[in-house]
């Protein structure tokens, strides 16, 4: 009965979600997190932090909110969209980890600091670091972890707390807006 | 602590999609959509085969009990293929609607190999029940290619919780009725031919298109600001 109970507390707080109510939507997203979180933990195999995918999961569903039909339960709906992502991200897990090498010492040519010089003369570093300040916060952020940092992705998302494929998302559109940038 | 820092973490990320969440037009219902796809591939069929012209034959046809049969049961695979690719790609609907065209597939692709179990039983020599006849293949991927991008546009707004089934279920929706409308004008009815010829064309680009999949229908992932 309380079971039934909640299930239709959710199914309103989605048909809310979906005409744009902010609180009603955080309220869902907080309520179904922890039920997320324990079943990323009981089903995810691999090293990547089962966090990922709860986040991946959120991300994937406010994409998708608007295929929900609030005449149908909200769980079965949302436990659809959990599998088919542990199944990509389980997917690209184990492609990745197949291509990688782990290494103690990256490769290095010589140990000079004339070889070691990333600086080619190339390009124009202030106005660099000006179409970089002027990207949207979470765009500026991936470039200057993943690009200028040069962390992992995992590092990154560790870093900002956003999702991995958000962190590619934004590291991209960072990159195409600051090519159309040094272009003009 | 690593775990109480990801949870603020994901907090953060609700607080971000909250904000930015703004209100969406719902999805119609899949025989809604189902209605759609026809409504706007039927007029493509019907120029293509006012483009090639109808068989001759084509009254006499209309009076065959078989031929009657065989494109009753093309057009329900055609329609419940497409209403199964619409559903699929809606998340958390039941099981039953993904195999239920599999009934009017069997039943078409039953119907014909009877027909060639009884030319065959009749007797004749191969050369008279089978030929080359490259055309189908091409004919039924243009009847199918209007339908196919219908289709495709279609299922693309709802989410790819299943994307090979879904997009197996849209090009067998956008083939069958391909091979519907070609026994408009192409005027070979011998079972054996249809079902090496015609349902061949029809196996043969559906799995095209689904080995394209992932492609034709990914994940499209906004990400806050």
């Amino acid at each position: 009965m309380e079971a039934e109970k909640e299930a239709r507390h959710l199914e309103a707080l989605m048909e809310a979600a979906q005409k744009g109510d902010s609180a009603a939507y955080a309220q869902l997203l907080k309520a179904v997190v922890p039920e997320l979180r324990r079943y990323a933990r009981a089903k995810w195999i691999g090293t990547i932090d089962p966090e990922d995918l709860v986040q991946d999961v959120l991300l994937s569903l406010h994409s998708v909110r608007h295929t929900y039909d609030p005449a149908r339960p909200f769980m079965p709906w949302l436990g659809a969209i959990f599998r088919r992502r542990l199944v990509d991200l389980q997917r690209r897990h184990i492609r990745k980890a197949r291509n990688e090498v782990v290494t103690d010492t990256l490769p290095e040519t010589f140990s000079d600091d004339e070889t070691n010089w990333l600086e080619e003369g190339q390009g124009d570093p202030e106005l660099l670091r000006t179409a970089i300040a002027s990207l949207p916060a979470g765009q500026r952020k991936a470039i200057e972890l993943l690009k200028l940092q040069e962390l992992s992705l995992k590092e990154a998302a560790e870093k900002t707390g956003m999702s991995i494929s958000a962190l590619k998302v934004a590291v991209h559109r960072g990159m195409k807006s600051l090519k159309q940038t040094l272009r003009a | 602590m690593k775990v109480q820092n990801d949870v603020m973490k994901t907090d953060d990320l609700i607080g971000s999609l909250a904000d930015e969440v703004a209100p969406v037009r719902r999805l119609l219902l899949p025989p809604v959509r189902m209605v759609i796809w026809l409504s706007l591939s039927l007029p493509w069929i019907a120029l293509v085969v006012w483009y090639i012209g109808l068989r001759p034959d084509l009254m006499l046809r209309l009076g065959d009990g078989t031929w009657l049969v065989e494109q009753s049961l093309a057009l329900l695979t055609a329609l419940t293929a497409a209403l199964a690719a619409l559903c699929v790609s809606v998340p958390g609907r039941p099981l039953w609607e993904r195999i239920l065209p599999l009934f009017p597939l069997g039943l078409w692709i039953g119907t014909i190999v009877q027909g060639c179990v009884q030319s065959i039983a009749a007797g004749g020599s191969w050369s008279s029940l089978i030929r080359m006849d490259w055309s189908c293949l091409p004919h039924i991927a243009l009847l199918g290619i209007g339908p196919a991008v219908v289709m495709i546009a279609l299922v693309r707004k709802g989410a790819p919780v299943a994307p090979y089934v879904t997009i197996a279920y849209a090009a067998l929706a956008a083939t069958a009725l391909a091979a519907f409308g070609l026994r408009f004008f192409h005027g070979e009815d011998a079972s054996l031919m249809i079902l090496v010829w015609q349902l061949g064309s029809v196996a043969l680009l559906t799995a095209a298109c689904t080995l394209f999949a992932e492609r034709l229908f990914p994940w499209r992932i906004a990400t806050p600001r």
